[in-house]
């Protein structure tokens, strides 16, 4: 096969992820594209008319679990409020069971006493699942790096969107959300397909 | 004046900035709060911490301690020598912090010490609320509480080995580059 | 004025377990039957009080044994504070009770700055009382919101944070954060206030009792709120005091104990308010004594209002360099600014030697802090008292002779913060 010419490269956004066309339109592939295989986009993200209507109604209705911790939780809670509505992405049934959910915003520090229940319950969640981790506390530790928080929930659990700040404002969270529902939509896989679970 | 001295076990007294502490001895501290209940009328207790003081003083104070008031030249602080805070008379402080409910909030601090390895008489037949506050010193310290009914760990996984407030227990986490920490 | 309580009858009549006091155990005449149910109201659960772990014994529909277990969020604040100086410190305590933040970063400057015996600036106090204030009025919002939701009363939810909404707007207007706000310093306020701040606090503050108003009218005679609060979950005067509560849960047990009355800090002596106390010490008057204290909160803050509103132009942090950072401008001009500014953000500043331990009136009870002092940057030691710690010990108390229904109505009038109790 002849390699002389270069292949265009296609980017994400060729498959209609929103976002990284609004941000920075001439930046090169992100690592994240790179890690997908920028040659192998066209058969990982290439999706037929009937997945493409089972991705639009699963992201309209992406429930989440009700998992607050701390005081990412209190966010978390005032985007369910009437100002920063999400009822308007249909998101506004928290599941209290895991068998009932699919998205699982982890909002807040996880102690390492509490990481088992966070594994269990993620385990609990049947597919497909999401992992948001809300906050510096649940993306690396934040600004407790000690004996008893966890460095960064995804040491225990695939997690598909990491939400800096502390606490993240209503409307970060949404627009992470939102970044979810549209990678969903492009057809990028769940963080688990990806990157493998950890037993 | 409230006289201290009449407290069962009174070692010492020193006023600190907000409130009297009172040192106690050890083995009879149940006794002391017994009185301080029934005798002075600090009907509640609201706080047992327990201090570590390993260490204390091994690096010496020196040059300028802040106040509001800038340098007294009355009081020239420590003239840039080496300044040792004073030293405890064992490894572990025990503080009670006791309020009055009355008029004035009347509050004092009896405190006891203990080294590694020695048990505290526990005050939970006297004021039931130290029951978790003794178990967290139990779990952060590893200060055993003679008589306590339940002494388990509280705050940390049952199965977790050393007692994390100690001063010779690390912080823990991951080695971050650039920072003062490490 | 204090319910002076007859000590030799302290346990007769008392409701504590007498084996554990926080530790509900089984009836003897239970203790071998087969229709006694255990089950875990685990970390997660679906009410929204944060990682409390229950593990309730159920006969029927009777409570007959309970125990919690804590530490699911346990932090270790203590340990990462003493090795961070003083001024990298003000940031963890508000942490720790994650809804009403600004009281525990209050505390912990107080602390410090009476070790090191400063006088801060009235404007500062002023403000620092306002800003607590209205963090009150948060706190027992989120409390009225997330109660009455798990006990059905869904519409509440969301009323309470339309309101809690606003007051987030005050906080990001004054210091650029909605929560964790890190606006108290050793010394008084980060930042001055800035100028549109008083007009909308007035609007808020104006506000603010029609609010209450509706809330009243929708849960204050309601039938179906009365029959689930009144008489549950009791917890006598006796054995609140007993058991270390303060703050609502001991005003709502009969015994009239304030803080800011009785042990003023800030200029709580020369605001008028009045402080709520209900006899009978069940969820129905934790209800009304959090109700009547946002009243008395917004009070506070229309006082606070006046007086700030006379102080424009006046400091707003002590005049302490070797304490208090430089402004800014002053670095470009002067050499011992610089000088100031490198050691107190390097090494930081030193305060004396000693211990001391302050307290003040948080919205779930009394919060302390004992901080130990080596004469170095660094704390040697601090300890936060808790009040949620505290008040979670009366679940055992609280919940003889419930039923599990009731269960949710007596942990959620506790208010305890999981933050606050795990530390």
């Amino acid at each position: 096969m002849a390699d002389d010419e270069p292949k265009p490269v296609t980017r994400l956004r060729d498959y209609g992820l929103q976002s990284e066309r609004l941000l920075w339109p001439t930046k090169g592939p992100s690592q994240f594209e790179e890690s997908l295989g920028v040659d192998e986009l066209e058969r990982a993200l290439g999706l037929t008319t009937l997945e493409k209507a089972v991705r639009w109604a699963q992201t309209k209705s992406m429930w989440p679990d009700t998992f607050g911790l701390a005081c990412c939780a209190i966010e978390m809670m005032s985007i369910v409020s009437s100002r920063y509505d999400l009822a308007r992405f249909g998101m506004e049934a928290f599941r209290s069971s895991p068998r009932q959910a699919d998205l699982l915003i982890v909002s807040g520090r996880v102690a390492h006493k509490m990481a088992e229940p966070l594994r269990q319950i993620y385990d609990q969640m049947l597919e497909p699942k999401w992992v948001i981790a809300m906050g510096v506390c649940a993306s690396s530790g934040g600004m407790f790096n000690n004996y008893t928080i966890l460095q960064g929930v995804d040491r225990i659990v695939p997690v598909d969107i990491y939400i800096p700040f502390c606490p993240p404002r209503p409307e970060a969270l949404m627009e992470g959300i939102i970044r979810l529902h549209e990678a969903h939509l492009a057809g990028i896989p769940p963080a688990y397909e990806r990157n493998g679970v950890a037993t | 004046m409230t006289q201290w001295s009449d407290l069962p076990g009174y070692v010492s007294e020193r006023a600190s900035a907000d409130m009297a502490t009172v040192t106690i001895e050890r083995e009879r501290i149940r006794e002391a709060c017994e009185y301080a209940r029934d005798g002075l009328g600090f009907d509640m207790c609201v706080d047992v911490v327990a201090t570590d003081y390993l260490e204390w003083g091994g690096k010496g104070v020196s040059g300028y301690i802040g106040t509001a008031t800038g340098r007294d030249l009355n009081k020239p602080m420590t003239e840039g020598l080496q300044v040792l805070p004073e030293t405890k008379p064992k490894r572990f402080s025990i503080s009670y912090h006791l309020l009055g409910l009355r008029q004035g909030a009347p509050r004092v601090r009896l405190q006891c010490w203990a080294e590694d390895g020695e048990s505290v008489p526990s005050v939970v037949s006297v004021w039931p609320t130290c029951d978790w506050h003794e178990r967290e010193t139990f779990d952060l310290m590893g200060i055993v509480f003679d008589g306590h009914p339940n002494l388990e760990r509280l705050l940390m996984p049952e199965d977790w080995e050393g007692h994390p407030l100690r001063k010779d227990y690390p912080l823990g986490g991951e080695p971050v580059r650039f920072s003062d920490a490490e | 004025m204090a319910t002076v309580v007859d000590k030799t009858q302290i346990y007769e009549g008392t409701r504590i377990p007498e084996r554990v006091p926080t530790i509900l155990d089984l009836p003897p005449e239970l203790r071998d039957s087969e229709d006694v149910l255990q089950v875990n109201f685990g970390p997660n659960h679906p009410s929204t009080h944060g990682v409390l772990r229950l593990i309730v014994d159920l006969h029927g529909e009777e409570v007959v044994g309970a125990s919690a277990v804590i530490g699911y969020l346990h932090t270790g604040f203590e340990k990462t504070m003493e090795s961070k100086t003083y001024w990298k410190c003000v940031t963890y305590p508000e942490r720790i009770d994650y809804v009403g933040y600004q009281n525990n970063e209050l505390v912990f400057v107080l602390a410090v700055e009476q070790l090191l015996e400063m006088n801060v600036p009235m404007k500062a106090t002023w403000m620092r009382m306002l800003l607590c204030e209205l963090n009150r009025i948060h706190s027992h919002l989120i409390y009225l919101g997330t109660s009455a939701l798990e006990l059905g009363a869904i519409s509440m939810f969301w009323y309470c944070f339309r309101e809690r909404e606003t007051i987030l707007d005050l906080f990001e207007l004054v210091t650029g954060q909605r929560m964790h706000t890190r606006y108290f310093q050793v010394g008084g306020l980060a930042e001055d206030i800035p100028s549109g701040f008083y007009p909308e606090c007035r609007k808020f503050v104006e506000w603010m009792p029609h609010a209450l108003d509706d809330y009243r009218g929708l849960l204050d005679k309601n039938q179906i709120w009365l029959e689930r609060t009144v008489g549950v979950g009791k917890l006598s005067a006796a054995d609140a005091i007993a058991l270390g509560q303060t703050g609502p849960n001991l005003r709502a047990s009969g015994v009239d104990w304030d803080l800011r009355r009785d042990q003023p800090y800030l200029h709580y002596d020369q605001v008028d308010f009045r402080v709520p106390v209900y006899p009978n010490g069940d969820v129905y008057d934790r209800y009304r004594v959090r109700m009547d204290e946002m009243l008395e909160s917004n009070r506070i803050v229309r006082q606070c209002l006046d007086r700030l509103e006379r102080m424009e132009g006046m400091p707003w942090i002590a005049d302490d360099r070797k304490v208090v950072l430089p402004p800014r401008e002053e670095l470009h001009t002067s050499m011992e600014s610089l000088i100031h500014h490198f050691k107190i953000v390097t090494e930081g500043f030193r305060v004396p030697a000693g211990e001391i331990y302050v307290a003040i009136e948080s919205p779930r009870g009394e919060s302390g802090c004992y901080l130990v002092s080596d004469g170095g940057p660094k704390p040697w030691r601090v300890h936060f008292r808790a009040p949620s710690f505290v008040a979670l010990e009366a679940t055992a108390t609280c919940l003889r002779d419930t039923y599990v229904a009731d269960l949710i109505a007596v942990v959620g009038s506790l208010d305890a913060v999981m933050g606050d109790t795990d530390r």
